[in-house]
């Protein structure tokens, strides 16, 4: 079957695109699948994650999946992002240092995705940002990977892909996976079998509130997210299902999606101008925290 | 006083890196059996290059599951992380102490949450 590929953004109708290239490829079991990009006119070469995340679903079906009809311009930056060499094409070397490459990492494979960081957040792929601002940026996106190591039971993988955006000062880095969604858990820890996409994703939001099982408490990593966003003046987005979720310095929403995606994708923009230390001179003691 | 025990992150878990909860789980293995005994315990964090909230709630914060905050802060000392990682600690801590004031207190509201669009 042939399916068209629209414009895709990092926004409401990117995600919704994605989303509906799922849908239409549901139930196709042991055939091909054409992504058709004659109507795209437009890819943000982060979106690579959450699009790999629909195709790996279609491979699990036994699909032969390829690409087709690219511009040679996003067929470059596609190469240069190393996401069309999971469709057998060649990488190309990124001379211009803004792509941080489509990579798939086992759930187990935090050690290996903080050395993906260290390798390119050194003037590989990532601008010179202040050292706070590195590590802060760092540490949440561990806090992503390592929710979607422990919550998605995604069978295929975690899907990371970044790109700096020069004439914007943004950096878009984008971890999905193609696991269960935020609103299975959710669901199931609350009992609640109707609650939305959206109510499920504000849940998972709301401070303390954690899924996770054997009595530990948790539920801090998305807040302690949030919290950096706001500070740097970016952007968080996160997707699951049938919900969009954007939080930025404008204030916060989630808007349903027209179509089911497949996982749960967070994509985080961050103002790489930022000047915040984000070294807190703190005098807490032991004393003061227990 | 007993003498106090300190317990090396890195040579722990054998990583720079503190970003699992199953290597959280191991610092608070050790630490759970020496409170028992009353023993003072200083974790340490030294040579640590990262922490994060998850590696923290189940090292540490599952320590108010099994003793008051009397007895958490009679016995356990962080050292060696920075101003900012102690801060991140700090909120572990208060989620924890929360958390286990109420465990299951998730709001009867979200039980009100429904979408019959969704599959």
């Amino acid at each position: 079957m042939k399916v068209n590929v629209g414009t895709i953004q990092s926004d409401h109708a990117g995600f919704n695109n994605i989303a509906h290239i799922a849908e239409q490829s549901r139930d196709v079991l042991f055939d091909s699948v054409e992504l058709d990009f004659s109507y795209c006119d437009f890819f943000e070469a982060n979106m690579a994650a959450p699009l790999y995340a629909v195709v790996s679903r279609m491979r699990d079906e036994l699909n032969d999946v390829s690409l087709t009809n690219l511009t040679p311009s996003l067929e470059t930056i596609l190469r240069k992002n190393h996401f069309l060499t999971k469709f057998q094409k060649t990488s190309l070397i990124d001379t211009n240092h803004t792509t941080v490459p489509f990579k798939i990492f086992k759930l187990q494979a935090g050690e290996q995705f903080f050395e993906y960081l260290e390798f390119y957040m050194h003037g590989k792929g990532i601008p010179t940002m202040s050292e706070g601002l590195t590590k802060r940026f760092r540490q949440s996106l561990f806090e992503i990977f390592q929710n979607a190591a422990m919550h998605s039971k995604s069978e295929s993988g975690i899907f990371t892909c970044g790109q700096f955006f020069p004439y914007k000062q943004r950096l878009d880095f984008t971890i999905a996976d193609a696991g269960i969604g935020i609103r299975e858990k959710v669901r199931q820890y609350t009992g609640n079998a109707k609650m939305s996409s959206c109510a499920a994703i504000e849940w998972a939001l709301t401070e303390g509130n954690t899924t996770k099982t054997g009595n530990q408490p948790g539920g801090l990593g998305l807040k302690l997210l949030k919290d950096f966003i706001r500070m740097n003046e970016g952007k968080l987005q996160i997707v699951s299902r049938y919900g969009y979720y954007q939080f930025s310095a404008t204030g916060d929403n989630c808007i349903k999606l027209d179509h089911d995606f497949p996982g749960t994708c967070v994509n985080i923009e961050i103002n790489t101008q930022d000047t915040n230390s984000y070294y807190l001179k703190s005098e807490l003691s032991s004393d003061d925290i227990f | 006083m007993n003498n106090r025990i300190t317990i090396r992150v890195v040579d722990l878990i054998g990583s720079q890196l503190c970003i699992s909860a199953e290597d959280g789980q191991k610092v608070f293995d050790k630490v759970l059996p020496l409170l028992k005994d009353g023993k003072p315990v200083t974790i340490s964090f030294d040579h640590v290059s990262m922490v994060i909230s998850l590696f923290l709630n189940v090292a540490i914060g599952q320590l108010y599951g099994s003793f008051s905050e009397d007895e958490v802060r009679a016995l356990i000392k962080v050292e060696g992380l920075s101003g900012d990682d102690m801060e991140l600690l700090k909120r572990v801590v208060d989620n924890a102490k929360k958390y286990y004031s109420n465990p299951k207190g998730y709001d009867a509201a979200w039980q009100e949450e429904g979408n019959e669009d969704e599959q």
